[in-house]
This record gives structure tokens, C-alpha cells and sequence, in this order.
């Protein structure tokens, strides 16, 4: 019987994490099969007038995510370990990347409703909340990052181990979900 | 009356003019069949489940060798909550996959005649496609004639459903579902809107009126007449009252210039043993009423109440929609 | 087995954990709580309340229907209170008694745990519950409640055909219930892994929280879908999206999977916590263990995934392809096993035990009696063809209240008699117990079982009136007499309890012999739940008599009873090995403050003031910081 913590056990706000990627996984999953199910059962997908969307851009973006991934995997590492380490930069690089990804995709994002609108067809209305669900994820995200870099800067705590265990995870989900919906929505280019 | 009926209608299957119980085509008999097999062997099991809780009850006594219990407890639970479903279940799926095709949608041009009909908020629109006929509220068929009806819905989602008749079908938009009527006696069965459309849901009651094949073609080729022009009197009147008190906006009424599409056609409306979807009788009284005002009747009908109109001039309208037969 | 009469050594560590587990005095107290049984007791008043309410609703639609062409109220109230009826007893009374008020309560002390898992969150699900009700009452108060069923159908949901704000409210409304809900699943989740007490691996958790856990795990897959469904409702109806716009390539089925996929996991939500109760009373009244404990664990956990496949059942009449039919009909008849099973291992635990008929035990005889009832007319529905007849009538009425008032409402009410004297300390009076039983029993028969012929006799669901002359007048108006009779029987059951509060003998720390470890401690339990930590070698810790009188040693020698500080000791999730101890956040007044942002932010998006309504989530976010501000000292 002991009170100092086993060094590789997980925290409960770590599941807690995975319960709430769970939840946010059966979003997306019903967010892309409404996308699948309206898809089948209109003909003409894009409809008459709205341009396929353009491939490179998004597939290339889609990646940034995953690459922002790996030094939020590094200060996840450390915290774990309860081990000194690489912590405050590789998270800050991380935002950072991911504050440029998510201005580039408001960006095109913004271009999109310019060319056409969720209002104009069942096309359009998926195709933008998709998007601007996956986007609101990200903002999340980088809010989550600027809280845990102001935390951590001054040290780990069991606390502050949790949070950068839970976040990382919350973004190699936001990551992975990236990848579902950039493949959903490039479908019909293909 | 009823309350000595009730139980007795069940079973008989005499009665009451919606019935699931009282079938009188072949599909609706199959369900009707399907239905009283469950019900009878549901209540077998039913009672096994009671006597269990009888024999508890009675008991009332710790087993003296747990081991001994634990098994035939396992015996039980296993033999009474998969070996049993599991048999009675496949023979209930068997039964239900061969009703199904029995009220499964007739293909098209699979049936010599097709009737349309269409759910409004809340009314039936009846067309009978190929010919100019278009009624409301009543499905006039031949009887012993397979009839495909073709549902569908101008607003929002309705349900057809004649039970002694057939299964019940959806109305959806941008759909069209379909389903086969064939009736092999004569009369009038009574159908009601069964899916939740908003306010006048509870008033959305249809007939379907099975006649001898000659009266049917007499009805359907009178039906497909333009109206006539009355020869005078109050019913001149009404004619040209009802073009212009915004009636014609809304009705229509073949061979005159009223074309609107909101309400029902009102073309052969005399002939109609109803209003408003069974609401109320067609009589002279009643259908003063309701020009005054169809709220009273049916409350959030989309029809407007015309207790402004002149007491002569509603009485002009009645005399001409009576002769409108 | 309590530990009350305690040695000196005991009497100082208990005296300590009191001071430390303290919480503050009065109002306060209750609105920056954390403890999961203040908590929970929220939840039971609140649900109850809203119970009254839905109750209320029912006697007025029964009152109409009594007699064919009555006009006690129009069509436009009847579809509100029809509406709101369901709503209430679904979202805001069944689910939120079963899980939040008897979940909350009983999960911790059942695992032996001094609290959930998140405290704070678990403040911040009840304050997002209370206020997803509030915000839904407050349509009936203006009038425009929301109209078009429980499942509200589009097009009718649409704007264009309903354009009040009563649809509105029914979507945010839910959305945030739905979030709350969400909260509550993981919080569950986490606790019920990593929270148990040292010694209680999976095969000796009890079998209450078996069915926690199934309903949690359906609770976080299933309200996604309803949630997506809600969001895109709300985008067609505030700002002109065309998801079930059918001229824009939208689809009004879309709605009805979507809801469905929801709403079928939750029947069995609704139901699985009831379940557990039963799995909780029957041994305690048989004076045995619960016979085949594996396959019920393993059948409570198959009901909540295969519940999963079934949701096409509830639109057998929309004209889909047979084989999808088929295959959902399949679907639907599996699930009967493992309902099956529970079932018959409740039966053959009573019949090899030596049942005493004490209320509570009552309650679950008449719980099995319904759900049989209600489960065998659930497969007459499953049979396509006759669910194609019978679907939209009164038999699907009768079908889902006899299940969910026999197989839910009637354990959640034996469940409050068998708990009552842990909450309070107090018995309650047995003979009138019975008697309400019975009342109750007969009344519930007495409403719903006429709504089986009538829904044969052709009368459809959802009508605010009907004509005489089709055979239903009997049966309406038998039901609205059981359904007074039924309202008395709850009153007196309701008096029965209150009164019992104040007036009751009282009961000692386990008046039943219960054999889960909520018996091990005082009745009413402290705050620190236990002042030891106890270890547990088996399913029914408490009937486990040496470990118990360990306990008391241990108390005495200070053996994990954690009286530095909140804390708690965390297990692993599936041998139960103590793996650390955890410190617990105590008494916040956050999750308050955040459930009333979050609450006034969805109004403001209801009444379509969306920019203060962005202000609002910065505040939320505001709210949330300040929350996180101050870290627990490390453990
Ligand atoms: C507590 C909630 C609850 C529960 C447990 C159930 C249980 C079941 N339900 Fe029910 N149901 C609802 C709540 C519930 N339902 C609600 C709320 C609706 C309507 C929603 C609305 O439209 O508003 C509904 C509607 C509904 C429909 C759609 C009806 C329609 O709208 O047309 C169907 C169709 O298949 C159905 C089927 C079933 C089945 C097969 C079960 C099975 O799980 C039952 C299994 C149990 C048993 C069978 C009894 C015990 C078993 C034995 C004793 C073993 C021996 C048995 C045999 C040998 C057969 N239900
Ligand atoms: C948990 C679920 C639940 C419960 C318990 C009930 C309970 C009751 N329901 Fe239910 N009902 C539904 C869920 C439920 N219902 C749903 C989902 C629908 C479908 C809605 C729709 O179609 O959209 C429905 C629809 C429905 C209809 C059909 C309406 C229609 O189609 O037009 C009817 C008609 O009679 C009805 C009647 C009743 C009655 C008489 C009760 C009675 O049992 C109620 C008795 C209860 C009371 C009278 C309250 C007493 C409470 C107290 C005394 C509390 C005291 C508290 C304190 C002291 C703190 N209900
Ligand atoms: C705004 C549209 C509107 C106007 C104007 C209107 N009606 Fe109607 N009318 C309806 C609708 C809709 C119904 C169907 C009502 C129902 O059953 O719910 C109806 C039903 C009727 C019926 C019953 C038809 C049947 O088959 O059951 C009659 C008769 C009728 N209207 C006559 C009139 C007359 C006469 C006028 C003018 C004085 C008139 N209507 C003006 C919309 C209108
Ligand atoms: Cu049309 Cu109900
Ligand atoms: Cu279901």
C-alpha cells in the first residue's frame, strides 16, 4: 500500500479524455455517414453549378495536423515518465503549427462560401458543417494549448501531467478526424 | 352497448369499422392470423414466466443443496432464455417472412387501375390518374380488382391506413410508396390518417367505397365531368359568389375558372357523403356551418371562416356546392 | 458492522475526516456541492418534481380522451402537453432519476469510493440538467411549447410548418440535457474503472453497477446521433441549411435514422439501471445470491450493444426495402435473449431462495410481470407486417408504457422504498409500502392494458379527440379512470415517504441485510462515505462478516483511512489492485456558474441574439479557466 503513484499509470482526466473522444468520434462517424447518406441519395453530387472541391490544398493541410501531432506526442512522453524533458517547446511549436493550419483553412473556408452556399442545397450544407465542426475542434484545441503552455512553463505537476496526457490525446483525435473528413469531403473529386 | 362489446368485437371480429381484428382482404387476414399466433403463444409464455413467480412464491424456502439449485437454475435460464426464443423466434421470423410479400408494394402497371392519393394538412386529395377525376376524402374502387394506390404527400408526412383493408403505408416527401387494395366484398371502410401531421391530425379520416365494377365505371366516368353550369336560381347565385369570395383561390372546380390547389376539389362535391376528411355530414345545415366557420369544426383547418359573407349570399354558396353533385 | 461504537483511536480519525470532508453550511452548500450524494438528491428532486409535471400532463390528456368529442382542451394545447409529456418523463424525469439521482448516489457507495471520479463535473452535469428543464418549462409557461411529438418529425419540425418557437426550444433544450448526459455517462465510466475499492475486481463489482456501466457506454455512442440530429435541425430552422429540405436534395428520413439510431440505445438506457435495482433488491429480500451472476453481467452489457441494431423497428411503415426490414426485424428479435435470461435468473434466484414479499421486493415482482408483458408486445411489434398495422396506434402506447413503466418506473419506485432508509436513516411505514403497491400496480393495469384494444381496434396515437361509434369509448375511458387511480396510488406512495422522513423508526446502518458495501456504512452515510477503505474478496462484501469486523480494526489502526486530506485510492480497472491514492477536488462554485452560462447562452441562441450568444462562450470559457485555476495541492 502505497500513496506515491505508479511512474506509467494513467490518470483518470486521461480516460476521461478517451471517453469524451469516444462521444466526439460517434459525432463525427454520424456527421460523415449523414454525409455518405445524402450523397447516395442524390444523383447529382456536387449538384449542377457547384465545382467539384479542389483536391491538393485540403490533402496537403490534412497532414499538418497529424505532423503537429508528434511533438504534442513528445511533451505527452515526458509527462508520462514523470522524466525531465523536451515539455514547454515541443507544445508551443505544436500551437504554433496549428494556429497557421487553422488560419489557412478559415481561409479557404471562407472562399468556399463565397463560391457557394450551405443554404443552396442538402450538397452545401453538409460540406460546411463538416468543415466548420472539424475547424471549431481545432480552435478548441489551440485554447486547450495556450491554457496548458501557461501552466506547465512554470514546472510538472500530477496536475499538470494529466492535462498534457489528456490534451495530446484530444489532439491526435482531432488529427485522425482531420483525415476522415478531408477523405469525405475530396470524395466526389475523385 | 359498447362496454358489453368491446371484448367480444375482439374476438368476433364483427364490428367496429377500423378493426385490425375485423380483416376482410387476404393480406390484412394474414396479419390478422399472424397476430392472434403471437398473441397465443405470447401468452404461454407469459404465464410460464408467472408460474415461476407462483412457484416462489409458494415455496418460499431456501434450496438445501445451493449447488443443486445453481444447476437447475442454469437449466432454466439457458432452456427458458435462449433455447426457447431461439426456437419460437425462428419460427416467428419464418411466419413473419412469408406474410411480408402478402403486403409488400404492388410493382407498377402491375394492376389494372392506380389511384393517387395525396395527404394534405388535413385532407385526402383522390386522383384517378388517365381520367380527369379528382375527388376528396372518398376512395371509390371495383370490387374484387386489385387497385394499386400510389401515396404521397403535398406538406408533410401523413399515413394511409384502412386496417381492415391492408397494412398502413407513409406518406413522405419525395417519395412515393404504394400499396395494393383488393377487396372482395362490397362496402364503405373506414381509414385515418396515422402518422402525426400537426393540429387536425385527429380529424384526417378517409372511406374507401367498394362498388360492384358497373357502379364503380358509372361513378368514375360522372366524376371525371366537368361541373354544371346550375340553371338558375339561388345555386347562379352561389356560382358567382364563390368566384368572388376568394373561395375560387383556393378550390377548384372543374369546368369553372376556379383553379385553386390549397383546398379540395370541389367538382362533384354534392355526391360526397362528408366533410373536412369524415369530420361532418354533407347536409345543406352543416355545410353552412362550416363556410361560417370550419374552426369550430375542425380546429387549425387551413380554411378561413367566411362569417363575414351575408347570410343570403353563404345560403347562395350552399344552394350551388348542394348541386354540384 | 457500521462503525459506530468506535474505540478512541477510531473516534479521532473519524472526528478528522469529518473535519476535513466538511462542506459549507446552508444554500451555499448546495449550490457549490461536489459530493456525489448531495448531488444526487438533487437529481431525485428535481426528477420527481418534473415527474409531477409529466404526471400532470398525462391526467389532463386522459382527462380529454375519457369520452369521444370532449373539449376540455383544443388540439393546439393537447399537442403541447402531448409533446411535453414525453419529453418530461423521458428526458427529465426516468433517465435522470435511474442515472443521476440513483446512479449518482449509489455507484460510490456501492464500489466503496468517498466520491465520483470528477466531483466538480459531476456538479456541472446536474446544474446543465436542471437547466435543459428549466429552459423547456418555460415554453409550456408562454405557450408555445414545443408540438410535434416526442420524436419530432420534419417536415412538420420545419419551419415552415412550425414556425413558433416551441421546436427550438425542444432542440437546444435537448442538446444541452444531452451534454449533461454525456458528462454524467464518462464520469461513470471513469469511476466505476478506476475508483473501486481494493479487492473488488470486475467479477465482484455488483451487478447495480454492471448496469451503470452498459447505460454509460450506450449514453456516450448513442446521444451523438441525437445531437448531430438536433444541430441539423436547427441549422434548417434558424439559418435555412437543407438537410430535410427534400427540393434541395435533403432527405426527411434522415432525421427519423438518425433519431432512431438515438432513441432505440435509449429505451434500453432507460431500462438497464432498472435492471440493475432488481439485481440489487432480489438477493438482499431471497436471502441469496443472485444465480447465474456472470450471465447476467454479460447479458446487461449485451442488451446495451446490441440495442445498437435495431432502430430501423421504429419505421417499418416508411416504405423501406424488405431486406433492410428483415434484417432489423432479426435484429430486434435477438435482443430478446439476453433480456431473457435476466429475466429468468431473477425467477429461478427467487425461486430457490426463501423470498420475503417486503415492499420493495413487491415492486420488482410487479416490474417482472410488466416487462414481460411489455417485452412480449414488443416482439408482436418486431413482426413487420403487424407492426405495419399497428405502428402510430394506441398499442404501441400500451407496448412502451407497460415497459417503461413496469420494467423502469416500477424498480426506480421499489428502489426508492429500499434505499429510503440509507438516505434518511428512517423506515418507512411497510403495511401502507404494500398498499401503495398495490394501488399502484392495479392502477398502472388498469390504464394501459384497455390501450391494447383500443390500439387493435384502429384508434391511432396522438389525436386529441376521436368519434364514438368505433369501439374505443370503453377503453378510454377505463384508461383515464386507472389513470387516477394510479395518480392516488402515487400520492399515497409519495406521502408515504415523506412522512417516513420525519416520523419513521429509525433503521441502523443496514435494516435489510444488504449484501453490497452502501449497507457497510451509517445510515444516512457521512460525507467520506467510509471511514476505512474497505478490501473486498466478493460480490456481496457486506454479507462477508470477518472482512467487515476487519474493517473496524483497521479503522482503529489507521489502515487506509486516508485522513490527511480528500482523498480516495484508485484501483486498476480490471483485478481492482490499489494503484494510487487520489486527491479530491472539494466544494466549488463553478459547475454552477457555468451551468447558468452555458443555460442563458442556449436561451440567447433560441431567441436568435447569436452575437451575445458568442459573447456568452467566452465567458464559458472564462468560467472554465477561473475553475481550473487553482490546482488540488499534489497527493
Ligand atoms: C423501457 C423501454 C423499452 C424496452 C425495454 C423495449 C423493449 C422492446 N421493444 Fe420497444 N419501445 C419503447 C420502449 C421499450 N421497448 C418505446 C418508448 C417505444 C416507442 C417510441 C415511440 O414511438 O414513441 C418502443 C417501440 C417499439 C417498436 C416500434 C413500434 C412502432 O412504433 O411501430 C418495436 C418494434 O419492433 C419495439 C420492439 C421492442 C422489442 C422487441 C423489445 C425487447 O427488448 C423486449 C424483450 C423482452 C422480452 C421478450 C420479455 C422477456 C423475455 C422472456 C420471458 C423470454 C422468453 C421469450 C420468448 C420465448 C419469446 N418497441
Ligand atoms: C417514463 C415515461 C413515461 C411515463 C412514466 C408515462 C406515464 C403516463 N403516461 Fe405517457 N408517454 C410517454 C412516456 C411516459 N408516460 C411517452 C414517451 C409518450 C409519447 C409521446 C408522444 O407521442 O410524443 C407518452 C404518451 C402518452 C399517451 C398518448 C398520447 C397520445 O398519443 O396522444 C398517453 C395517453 O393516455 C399517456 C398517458 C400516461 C399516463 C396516464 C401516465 C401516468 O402513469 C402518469 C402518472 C404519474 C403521475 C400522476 C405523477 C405523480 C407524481 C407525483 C405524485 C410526484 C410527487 C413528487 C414529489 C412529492 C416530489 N402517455
Ligand atoms: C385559404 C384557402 C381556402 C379558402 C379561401 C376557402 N377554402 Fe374551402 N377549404 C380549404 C381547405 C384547406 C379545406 C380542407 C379542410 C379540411 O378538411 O381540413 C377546405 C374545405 C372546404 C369544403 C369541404 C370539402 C370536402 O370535401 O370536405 C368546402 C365545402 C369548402 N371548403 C368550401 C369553401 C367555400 C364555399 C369557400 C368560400 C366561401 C371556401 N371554401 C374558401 C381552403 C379554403
Ligand atoms: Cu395526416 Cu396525421
Ligand atoms: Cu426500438
Amino acid at each position: 500500500m502505497t500513496s506515491t503513484p505508479l511512474p506509467r499509470a494513467r490518470p483518470n482526466g486521461w480516460y476521461g479524455m478517451l471517453i469524451l473522444v469516444a462521444t466526439e468520434s460517434a459525432i463525427f462517424g454520424t456527421l460523415l455517414a449523414t454525409y455518405a447518406y445524402l450523397r447516395f441519395r442524390d444523383p447529382s453530387w456536387p449538384p449542377p453549378g457547384v465545382a467539384p472541391p479542389s483536391v491538393t490544398a485540403p490533402l496537403v493541410l490534412a497532414l499538418v495536423p497529424v505532423a503537429a501531432s508528434v511533438p504534442m506526442g513528445i511533451a505527452s512522453r515526458t509527462a508520462r515518465l514523470r522524466r525531465a524533458g523536451p515539455l514547454v517547446a515541443p507544445i508551443v511549436l505544436a500551437t504554433l503549427v496549428q494556429i497557421a493550419y487553422l488560419a489557412f483553412q478559415v481561409h479557404l473556408f471562407s472562399d468556399d462560401l463565397a463560391r457557394f452556399s450551405p443554404r443552396d442545397s442538402a450538397y452545401g450544407s453538409i460540406y460546411f458543417t463538416v468543415l466548420a465542426v472539424h475547424h471549431a475542434h481545432v480552435a478548441a484545441g489551440i485554447l486547450l494549448d495556450c491554457w496548458l503552455i501557461a501552466r506547465v512553463r512554470t514546472g510538472l505537476t500530477e496536475y499538470r501531467r494529466t492535462a498534457v496526457m489528456a490534451i495530446a490525446l484530444y489532439w491526435y483525435f482531432v488529427s485522425l478526424a482531420g483525415l476522415a473528413v478531408t477523405a469525405t469531403i475530396l470524395s466526389p473529386a475523385w | 352497448m359498447a362496454a358489453a362489446c368491446a371484448p367480444a368485437v375482439l374476438a368476433s371480429g364483427c364490428g367496429p369499422n377500423q378493426s385490425i381484428t375485423s380483416p376482410v382482404t387476404d393480406p390484412a387476414r394474414e396479419i390478422d392470423t399472424l397476430w392472434w399466433a403471437m398473441f397465443a403463444v405470447g401468452m404461454v409464455v407469459f404465464l410460464a414466466v408467472m408460474a415461476l413467480l407462483v412457484l416462489a412464491f409458494v415455496r418460499r424456502r431456501r434450496a438445501s443443496d445451493p449447488a443443486e439449485a445453481d444447476r437447475i437454475s442454469y437449466a432454466v435460464i439457458l432452456g427458458g432464455g435462449m433455447f426457447a426464443p431461439v426456437v419460437l423466434l425462428a419460427v416467428l421470423f419464418a411466419f413473419v417472412i412469408r406474410v411480408m410479400p402478402a403486403v409488400s408494394a404492388p410493382e407498377p402497371g402491375s394492376t389494372r387501375l392506380t389511384v393517387e392519393v395525396i395527404g394534405h394538412q388535413w385532407y385526402w386529395e383522390v386522383r384517378y390518374p388517365g381520367t380527369g377525376a379528382v375527388t376528396a376524402n372518398e376512395i371509390h374502387i371495383p370490387v374484387g380488382t386489385p387497385v394499386r394506390i400510389v401515396a404521397r404527400t403535398a406538406d408533410v408526412i401523413h399515413s394511409f391506413w384502412v386496417p381492415r383493408l391492408n397494412r398502413k403505408i407513409d406518406m413522405i416527401p419525395g417519395r412515393s410508396n404504394s400499396i395494393e387494395l383488393d377487396v372482395p366484398r362490397p362496402g364503405t371502410y373506414r381509414g385515418q390518417c396515422s402518422e402525426f401531421c400537426g393540429l387536425g391530425h385527429a380529424e384526417m379520416a378517409f372511406e374507401v367505397i367498394v362498388q360492384p365494377r358497373n357502379a364503380f365505371r358509372a361513378w368514375l366516368d360522372h366524376e371525371a365531368q366537368p361541373a354544371q353550369t346550375p340553371s338558375g336560381g339561388a345555386a347562379l347565385t352561389g356560382e358567382q359568389e364563390f368566384q368572388s369570395a376568394s373561395c375560387a383561390d383556393c378550390h377548384t372546380i372543374r369546368g369553372t375558372p376556379a383553379h385553386g390547389r390549397v383546398g379540395p376539389d370541389l367538382t362533384h362535391l354534392g355526391g360526397r357523403r362528408t366533410l373536412a376528411a369524415l369530420t361532418i355530414p354533407n347536409t345543406a345545415g352543416d355545410l353552412m356551418q362550416w363556410i361560417r366557420n370550419p374552426q369550430g369544426w375542425k380546429p387549425g383547418s387551413r380554411m378561413p371562416g367566411f362569417a363575414s359573407l351575408p347570410a343570403a349570399a353563404r345560403q347562395a354558396l350552399v344552394a350551388y356546392l348542394e348541386s354540384l353533385r | 458492522m457500521a462503525v459506530e461504537s468506535a474505540a478512541p483511536a477510531a473516534a479521532q480519525r473519524i472526528d478528522r475526516l469529518d473535519r476535513i470532508w466538511a462542506g459549507r453550511p446552508g444554500l451555499t452548500g448546495w449550490l457549490t456541492t461536489t459530493d456525489h450524494k448531495r448531488i444526487g438528491l438533487l437529481y431525485l428532486w428535481t426528477s420527481l418534481a418534473f415527474f409531477a409535471a409529466g404526471g400532470a400532463e398525462a391526467l389532463v390528456m386522459r382527462t380529454q380522451l375519457a369520452e369521444p368529442r370532449q373539449h376540455v382542451v383544443g388540439p393546439a394545447t393537447y399537442d403541447q402537453i402531448m409533446t411535453m409529456h414525453g419529453v418530461t418523463m423521458i428526458f427529465l424525469f426516468v433517465i435522470p432519476l435511474s442515472i443521476g439521482a440513483f446512479g449518482n448516489y449509489l455507484v460510490p457507495l456501492m464500489i466503496g469510493a468517498r466520491d465520483m471520479a470528477f466531483p466538480r463535473m459531476n456538479a456541472l452535469s446536474y446544474w446543465l440538467f436542471l437547466g435543459s428543464g428549466l429552459l423547456m418549462y418555460t415554453s409550456l409557461l408562454l405557450g408555445m411549447a414545443p408540438d410535434a411529438g416526442w420524436f419530432d418529425y420534419v417536415p412538420l419540425a420545419s419551419r415552415r410548418f412550425s414556425p413558433g418557437l416551441g421546436i427550438d426550444f425542444y432542440a437546444l433544450g435537448l442538446i444541452l440535457n444531452g451534454i449533461s448526459s454525456t458528462a454524467a455517462a464518462a464520469n461513470f465510466l471513469v469511476t466505476i474503472a478506476k475508483l473501486r475499492a481494493p479487492g473488488m475486481s470486475l467479477n465482484r463489482m455488483p451487478l447495480f453497477c454492471f448496469a451503470i456501466l452498459a447505460t454509460s457506454f450506450s449514453l456516450v455512442f448513442a446521444l451523438p446521433a441525437l445531437t448531430t440530429d438536433l444541430v441539423f435541425l436547427e441549422l434548417d430552422r434558424k439559418l435555412g441549411f437543407r438537410f430535410f429540405d427534400v427540393a434541395h436534395g435533403g432527405d426527411p428520413l434522415l432525421w427519423q435514422h438518425l433519431f432512431w439510431i438515438f432513441g432505440h440505445p435509449e429505451v434500453y438506457i432507460i431500462v438497464l439501471p432498472a435492471f440493475g435495482i432488481a439485481t440489487s433488491i432480489i438477493p438482499t429480500f431471497t436471502r441469496r445470491t443472485m444465480t447465474a451472476f456472470p450471465l447476467v453481467a454479460v447479458a446487461e452489457l449485451l442488451v446495451a450493444f446490441i440495442g445498437f441494431g435495431v432502430w430501423v423497428h421504429h419505421m417499418f411503415a416508411t416504405g423501406l426495402p424488405a431486406v433492410t426490414m428483415v434484417f432489423f426485424a432479426a435484429a430486434s428479435l435477438i435482443i430478446v435473449i439476453p433480456s431473457g435470461i435476466q429475466i429468468f435468473a431473477w425467477c429461478m434466484t427467487m425461486v430457490t431462495g426463501r423470498p420475503e414479499y417486503k415492499t420493495p421486493l413487491l415492486f420488482i415482482v410487479g416490474f417482472i410481470v410488466f416487462f414481460v408483458f411489455g417485452g412480449l408486445s414488443g416482439i408482436t411489434l418486431a413482426a413487420v407486417p403487424f407492426d405495419q398495422q399497428v405502428t402510430d396506434t394506441y398499442y404501441v402506447v400500451a407496448h412502451f408504457h407497460y415497459v417503461i413503466w413496469g420494467a423502469a418506473v416500477f424498480p426506480l419506485l421499489g428502489g426508492l422504498y429500499y434505499w429510503f432508509p440509507k438516505v434518511t436513516g428512517r423506515m418507512y411505514h411497510e403495511r401502507i409500502g404494500q398498499t401503495t403497491f398495490w394501488l399502484v400496480f392495479a392502477g398502472t393495469n388498469l390504464t394501459f392494458f384497455p390501450m391494447h384494444i383500443s390500439g387493435l381496434l384502429g384508434m391511432p396515437r396522438r389525436v386529441w379527440t376521436y368519434p364514438g361509434g368505433l369501439g374505443w369509448n370503453v377503453e378510454n375511458l377505463v384508461s383515464t379512470i386507472g389513470a387516477f387511480l394510479l395518480t392516488a396510488g402515487l400520492v399515497a406512495l409519495f406521502a408515504n415517504l415523506i412522512v417516513s422522513a420525519y416520523r419513521g423508526a429509525p433503521a441502523g446502518a443496514d435494516p435489510f441485510r444488504g449484501g453490497t458495501l452502501e449497507w457497510a456504512t451509517t445510515s444516512p452515510p457521512p460525507r467520506y462515505n467510509f471511514a476505512v477503505i474497505p478490501y473486498v474478496t466478493s460480490a456481496y462484501p457486506c454479507w462477508d462478516v470477518d472482512d467487515r469486523a476487519d474493517d473496524r480494526r483497521r479503522l482503529e489502526a489507521g489502515e487506509l483511512v486516508l485522513e490527511e486530506n480528500h482523498e480516495t485510492p484508485a484501483t486498476t480497472p480490471v483485478d481492482g489492485r490499489l494503484d494510487e491514492i487520489l486527491h479530491m477536488p472539494s466544494e466549488s462554485p463553478w459547475p454552477f456558474a457555468l451551468g447558468v452560462v452555458a443555460t442563458l447562452g442556449t436561451a440567447l441562441v433560441l431567441s436568435d441574439h447569436f452575437l451575445i450568444a458568442a459573447a456568452g462562450v467566452a465567458l464559458a470559457a472564462a468560467v472554465l479557466t477561473l475553475w481550473h485555476a487553482k490546482e488540488p495541492a499534489p497527493a
